[in-house]
């Protein structure tokens, strides 16, 4: 065999991107600065003065962190060389990321080194959106936080006029290890409910319709699985640790089968047995059709069913009285109904097979049923609580952190319910929260935004609306590390040190091989950015008593409380029922941590903790390197492949969900069909190995490789249509238009388009990410689900044309 | 001394860039979508869709190979190009004259110019940073998400690599010049 591999072949292909990407892109002024030479400009002794520095061979220290520029958590060591990071290397000591960085995870030190950071606390002083800021110190900051300027009112002002009503704050917060401690903060101590998060933007549905099926969304052993279904879910491009490492290691005829659905022709379909091109959205009629086939052909593990099942025999009568055969699933999916009969038969017939779980944005409105008919489809086959299978695994305990929670009276509830069977009690709904409060149906003002490392202008659809919510408030305050699309609606913004900088409160990970893993700072915080804990507890001190006064102003139950009371029985009251709003944050992350893991696991615990950045029980026995390569974190038998025994319940028939106006059990429905009208186009949207989000597309690395998003087009469509590469077009929705650069591709379907997520940042002040492509948040239409609002992504129509 | 070599379970590659990065990160490669020493091949599948051969859509990893018989080396003009004694194809940033002839010679495409120190750079095995150091594995292999690459001496016949030349299918990229790489593909 001989296989070209050229440096020109390369050039032609991705590279040719970038070339063509430069060029379209350089009107934008994008090239001309600090970003497009290989130095940094700073004089700061701090900063290095190339962008990349070659690592040397004397002195250096390896400081254990764990990767922030995904939601993974990967475990590294950072190099640090002169109070310099100079690279990144894996940790090979965490079970979770197997001793590798991906090409995120090496190129974080251009996050932290970015010339475009937030460096200082800042205050609006323009309008709105209009990037005009001035700089102040911390004090200045959270004192404009407190009492507002001549440009925006301050907290104490706002909470005054709602008469401690706490409800008219509201918050939003990324996904991270800092993120509890924001909670706490706004949350708990200063009594809001309105919170949102990622979750309704993300895998809400997938998460609840496999805790409510088989009771966990699990683990998929994926080293011991020998037949899988991987649908909807791309881990060569969008990368989970271990799954990506796992899945790919014995793809290709060499242990693991692997059958990929989804619409385009990713990364995974090209280390894909087989490829199925599933129109958008009906993932469901295929797993129905699976199970049609394996329930009347009597496939499944039926001494499994019956011991765990519940309303099994429901669900089965429902399957085949309801005829889901693989012949009406055809019709829908695009997938040949011989395929489908294939497919099931087998998945039944392999040793270990995983319909795997996925975990990515909703797509369609039926993605709850979905995971449910996914859940109950695994179970069938037995594969469950066993190597080889989803397994549910055991989690290392951490000790519970107390927080002294104030009881506020004039507090009020959370109302983003508008067309949702299960609100989230804790998250909300996005989608629901912005429209309600647009269209006038919230009960109380909303007035406040407290936001932290979240940019819905690019996360959540419909950008305008968010737009206009953010203008809506009184009082935007930003955490934040860079200045977002979001950041720029803000009225104070905070900087905050990079995940390289601080030491992050102690996490447990996995299940299959559980650890427990820290954070630790590899340098101290740059300019003058502070950990986000310090920023918790500065802005928690300054506020606690000018807000204390306004709760005793309009507060009846603390006035009961507290009536006849001196002056010293009233300050005891306030510290002993939380409203002293610091007291969470009386020690340093660090000692916090310590204190932790000495109590649940002792000194030696944490010294290799606090050493290696990973710990768990017999470490030093269990690890052990198996080649240059590989390592074995726990033994066999020490692995938690089986924990539930008896305990396994598999919820086939929901009967609580009917009351909840819910399918109790998944259910295909006519408007759940792909139709796109003639002339027009499905937009489908995701992701790529080398870029977070709109997080990282102000990375310099990163934007080498991936250096803008395109709209793929099908390549008949676009001869037919007289599209040629690089050309600019315009896609248009209901909502929005963006104009972008295509790729004709044979990748794609012809009713459909794709485009990567995160890109066309409206921040001027990220000179990479500004302008660059298109936000896809401009053009999907905020429809939501029906179980809990998440937004959907994969339910928008478009029209294209050249420009 | 060593004669080191690369096997590359080129089948695990899912093309996600890792050994990219950290290759320029640990040896300070400018940036620029051509600067890289290391890079990974990507092949459109072939067909219409949806019938698309998935088997047409490899990727494959690619960088300097090491010859054994070194092309570049030959050329050279002012001995810019030279063997290290573990056997890497290295190159003298003082003695190169950016004539580019090992440029047009190489038949891996392996060269580039960094245009900071004006020397046709390339793949050094991490020898001037990681193995310097006294590190066994090189940046790439280390990283990698999939483990796609095992380093090592290819004349210790206890070394992995050998270990796996042994036991695993092999080929190398365009055998038929006789360049004799370092670079082994399995299969």
């Amino acid at each position: 065999m001989s296989v070209e591999v050229s440096r020109r072949k390369f050039l032609q292909g991705s590279v040719a991107l970038s070339v063509a990407g430069a060029s379209a892109i350089s009107a934008t002024n994008l090239f001309s600065s600090e970003h497009a030479s290989n130095e940094h400009q700073s004089t700061d002794s701090r900063i290095p003065s190339t962008i990349t520095t070659k690592t040397g061979t004397g002195d250096a220290q390896d400081i254990p962190f764990l990767c922030g520029i995904c939601v993974n958590k990967c475990a590294g060591f950072a190099r640090v060389e002169d109070g310099i990071v100079t690279k990144l290397n894996p940790n090979p000591y965490f079970p979770k990321n197997r001793n590798m960085l991906c090409a995120r995870g090496n190129a974080g030190i251009q996050t932290m080194y970015d010339p475009d950071r937030l460096k200082y606390p800042m205050v609006r002083i323009g309008e709105r959106g209009d990037g005009k800021y001035k700089r102040v110190t911390w004090d200045e900051a959270y004192d404009a936080i407190l009492n507002g300027t001549d440009k925006f009112k301050g907290l104490k002002q706002i909470l005054d006029e709602e008469k401690d009503n706490r409800a008219t704050i509201a918050y939003c917060n990324g996904e991270g290890l800092s993120k509890e401690g924001f909670e706490v903060l706004v949350g708990e101590k200063l009594g809001s409910p309105n919170y949102v998060d990622e979750i309704s933007i993300c895998l809400e549905t997938t998460l609840g319709g496999y805790v409510n099926t088989i009771g966990t969304y699990g683990e998929s052993d994926l080293n011991n699985a020998d037949y899988l279904i991987i649908a909807g879910a791309n881990r060569a491009e969008a990368i989970i640790t271990p799954d990506t490492m796992d899945m790919f290691k014995r793809s290709k005829g060499r242990g693991l089968k692997t059958i990929v659905l989804d619409p385009r022709f990713t990364n995974t379909a090209a280390k894909a047995d087989r490829w199925y091109a599933v129109n958008p959205g009906t993932d469901l009629a295929f797993v129905l059709a699976l199970t049609y086939v394996v329930l009347t052909e009597d496939l499944y593990d039926k001494d499994f069913m019956e011991k765990y099942g519940v309303g099994f025999e429901d669900y089965k009568n429902h399957v085949i009285s309801n005829k889901y055969t693989p012949e009406w699933a055809e019709k829908i999916t695009n997938i040949p109904a011989k395929e489908i009969y294939k497919t099931a038969r087998e998945f039944m017939a392999a040793e270990h097979p995983i319909y795997y779980q996925g975990r990515r944005s909703v797509f369609s409105k039926n993605d709850f049923q979905l995971r449910r008919a996914m859940a109950l489809f695994q179970a069938l086959s037995g594969n469950l609580d066993k190597k080889g299978g989803i397994v549910y695994g055991q989690k290392l305990k951490l000790p519970k952190e107390e927080i002294n929670v104030p009881m506020y009276a004039q507090v009020e509830s959370r109302f983003d319910t508008e067309g949702i069977a299960i609100p989230a009690q804790k998250t909300g709904s996005w989608i629901v929260l912005r429209n309600m409060v647009l269209e006038g149906k919230n009960p109380y003002p909303l007035r406040v935004m407290m936001m932290r490392k979240h940019n819905p202008m690019s996360g959540v659809p419909n950008t305008k609306k968010t737009e206009e919510f953010l203008k809506k408030m009184d009082l935007n305050v930003m955490i934040d590390i860079l200045p977002s699309d979001t950041t720029m609606f803000a009225d104070v913004i905070l900087p905050e040190a990079s995940y390289l900088e601080r030491t992050s409160p102690v996490a447990s990970y996995g299940a299959l091989e559980p650890a427990i893993v820290m954070r630790k700072q590899a340098v101290k915080p740059l300019y003058e950015t502070k950990e986000p804990e310090v920023i918790y507890k500065e802005l928690a001190e300054k506020l606690s008593k000018p807000l204390w006064e306004i709760t005793k102003k309009y507060d009846e139950d603390v006035q009961d409380d507290t009536e006849g009371m001196s002056e010293k029985e009233i300050e005891e009251y306030y510290e002993e029922n939380g409203f002293n709003l610091a007291d969470a944050w009386e020690k340093p992350v660090y000692e916090q941590n310590k204190e932790r893991i000495e109590k649940a696991f002792g000194e030696e615990a944490w010294k290799m903790l606090d050493e290696k950045g990973v710990y768990y029980p017999n470490m030093d026995k269990y690890h052990k390197q198996l080649n240059p390569n590989e390592y074995q974190y726990y033994p066999e038998k020490a692995k938690n492949y089986t924990t539930k025994k008896d305990d396994l319940k598999i919820v086939c028939n929901f009967k609580n969900l009917a009351k909840k106006g819910i399918d109790p059990m998944p259910t295909w429905k006519d408007d759940y069909n792909f139709v796109v009208p003639d002339g027009q186009f499905r937009l489908i949207t995701g992701r790529h190995a080398q870029f977070t989000q709109s997080g990282t597309t102000n990375n310099a690395m990163l934007r080498d490789l991936i250096p803008t998003n395109y709209i793929w087009i099908n390549n008949q469509v676009c001869e037919k249509m007289g599209i040629a590469f690089g050309d600019k077009v315009e896609v248009k929705s209901n909502i929005g238009k963006v104009t972008i650069m295509a790729y004709p591709t044979n990748k794609i379907a012809p009713n459909q388009i794709f485009m990567l997520h995160g890109f066309g940042g409206s921040s001027e002040k990220m000179e990479l990410a500004y302008g660059n492509g298109a936000n896809d948040a401009l053009l999907i239409e905020d429809k939501i689900e029906p179980v809990y609002g998440a937004a959907v992504m994969h339910e928008t129509n478009v029209e294209i044309r050249k420009v | 001394m060593a004669r080191y070599g690369m096997a590359l379970d080129y089948k695990n590659c899912i093309n996600c860039k890792a050994c990219e990065v950290a290759c320029k990160e640990e040896n300070g490669v400018e940036l620029g979508a051509e600067k890289h020493r290391i890079w990974v091949g990507a092949n459109n599948p072939e067909g219409q869709w949806p019938l698309l051969d998935i088997a047409s859509a490899a990727f494959l990893p690619s960088q300097c190979q090491h010859c054994d018989d070194a092309p570049c080396q030959e050329v050279c003009p002012t001995h810019a190009t030279y063997y290290d004694e573990n056997g890497v194809v290295r190159v003298d940033s003082d003695k190169c004259i950016l004539c580019s002839y090992c440029m047009n010679a190489c038949p891996y495409d392996a060269r580039y110019v960094d245009d900071r120190t004006m020397t046709v750079d390339k793949c050094t095995f991490c020898s001037d940073t990681r193995l310097a150091r006294g590190e066994t594995t090189t940046a790439c292999q280390n990283t990698c998400p999939t483990k796609v690459r095992t380093f090592g001496d290819l004349d210790d016949p206890e070394s992995e690599i050998s270990e796996l030349l042994r036991t695993r299918e092999h080929f190398s990229l365009k055998s038929h010049l006789g360049t004799n790489p370092k670079l082994f593909y399995l299969t």
